[in-house]
């Protein structure tokens, strides 16, 4: 073993500082943010804790505040890179990509590649809270930021990163897809929110917001009929295209059956996806199918954490904070 | 007596501005112990458990020595139990990966792999190549023997370069 390995000093070793470089974007922040002991009261009684509590609360609420302070001192601007040219990106200005791809530095939680062709523009930047708007164009982002800080508002929704890479292109009408790569993507418009995980894209269009989210690995058949239910709903086409949908779901496309419960009309077929999906993932006690046709939040929430894939309780909360913030903007 | 024990005996003690420098101290530890083994975008919640939770047990602890493997494994446990409930999203082995953001997605991949080794092993890499804490801190901030630490970090980085292959 390289004594570079143990104790950092020696000769290098060229895939351990290579493997050091690519991995240190995951690391602790220093300093860490404050810490938050209020968030689960400890047990009543024993030696000396309340006086504990207080004590170190008031000390790690003093820390926190220089840490915010030292935050606040961050520039109100981001950095661009075209073309091997540096610039910066100040809140309110536009950048129109028209000489080639440019590259924006979010601060520092992560990058945005901005194709040829593009219109952006830099809304807000501040610690915990990113946001850019997207009008024409397709961007990468690469957020490793925690969730809920980086947003990207378009024409016809807003996207809130909640951890993860993704694409997002938006046409001259307004309308989005997102293609999400790592992580998770969250589209909301109004009180209609898709959610959109690692391998799933989804679309969006204006006055209506996001649409289902699909599976890379559906046919076009599948995309044009979940586009019709999702967009078309009055449409003489809709039975077919649900019937379609439904058939041809595999198991990987309980995301997709999940956003349908709550979209598809109980008189046009909701029964029929709670089957569809029970046969691949069983409600959990307490999940009815009257519950389910009455739209029952509670128990569409239920369902999800049976799928196992994470907790709505985590993103319930980012959706309660991004609707705040939008409402703070 | 160490620092680290004195402190913790000062915490125990009532002294809040001595938890805040312990947290200070070991939260690298913490986050990388719990970054080894669930979803990144998981793992600052859980670094905050982690401390509230040896926060409420502080009391508990007789030998303020043994706090780091002490704290070390609260971390292991709380990650533990946060793994059973969430399954992490792991799809780089199914998403075709563009050109652009490639970096930030091979780092993925590379931490994929260290989290694919034995927890040993993993835990130690993500200590030195993510946290980018030496040996000696490793095994200071967790209670290994330099021994255990120079061994899993032999044993890890060949297995891993073997994997990146």
């Amino acid at each position: 073993m390289s004594d570079y390995l143990w104790d950092k000093n020696g000769d290098g070793d060229a895939e351990v500082e290579r493997l050091e470089r690519t991995l240190q974007a995951f690391a602790q922040a220093t300093p860490p943010p404050p810490l938050d002991l209020r968030r689960r009261p400890p047990a009543r009684g024993g030696f000396g804790r309340g006086a504990l509590l207080i004590a170190a609360t008031l000390a790690l609420a003093v820390a926190g505040a220089v840490f915010t302070l030292m935050e606040r001192r961050d520039t109100p601007a981001w950095q661009v890179t075209t073309g091997g040219e540096r610039s910066m990106l100040s809140v309110g200005s536009w950048l129109d990509t028209t000489k080639g791809e440019a590259t924006l530095a979010v601060a520092d939680i992560g990058t945005v590649t901005v194709e040829p062709g593009a219109r952006v523009r830099l809304l807000s930047t501040r610690s915990g809270h990113h946001r850019m708007e997207l009008a024409r164009g397709t961007m990468h982002a690469t957020i490793w930021a925690p969730p809920n800080q980086f947003f990207v508002e378009t024409p016809s929704t807003l996207a809130v990163d909640l951890g993860c890479a993704y694409t997002l292109t938006v046409d001259e009408d307004g309308g989005g897809l997102v293609t999400v790569l790592v992580g998770w993507v969250g589209f909301t418009t109004g009180d209609r929110e898709s959610f959109i995980p690692a391998g799933f894209i989804a679309v969006t269009r204006p006055g209506v917001g996001p649409g289902t989210p699909y599976s890379e690995r559906t046919s076009e058949a599948y995309r044009r009929a979940l586009a019709l239910i999702d967009f078309s709903p009055g449409d003489a086409g809709f039975a077919p295209a649900l019937s379609r949908v439904l058939d041809e779901s595999e198991e990987r496309d309980e995301v997709t059956l999940w956003h349908l419960l709550s979209r598809v009309p109980a008189a046009a077929g909701r029964d029929r996806v709670f089957d569809r999906l029970a046969a691949f993932v069983p409600p959990p006690t307490g999940v009815t199918r009257d519950g389910i046709r009455a739209g029952d939040r509670r128990m569409l929430d239920a369902w999800w954490d049976a799928l196992g894939l994470g907790s709505t309780s985590l993103w319930r909360t980012w959706s309660q904070q991004w609707r705040d913030d939008s409402y703070r903007r | 007596m160490t620092d680290t024990a004195r402190l913790v005996r000062s915490a125990q003690g009532g002294d809040g501005e001595a938890f805040a420098q312990l947290y200070q101290r070991f939260a690298r530890m913490v986050h990388g112990v719990v970054l080894a083994r669930i979803a990144r975008t998981e793992v600052d919640d859980v670094v905050q458990d982690v401390f509230v939770t040896a926060f409420e047990r502080l009391s508990s602890l007789r030998e303020p020595a043994a706090f780091p493997g002490w704290l070390a494994s609260i971390a292991r446990h709380r990650a533990a139990d946060h793994g059973r409930r969430l399954v992490p999203v792991s799809p780089l082995d199914e998403v075709p990966v563009p050109a652009r953001g490639h970096d930030r997605i091979e780092a993925l991949a590379i931490l994929d792999a260290i989290r694919s080794l034995p927890e040993a092993y993993s835990e130690t890499l993500v200590l030195r190549l993510v946290e980018g804490m030496t040996g000696a801190e490793i095994a200071e901030r967790t209670g290994l023997t330099a021994g255990s630490v120079r061994v899993n970090l032999h044993r890890g980085m060949k297995l891993l370069r073997d994997k990146l292959t």
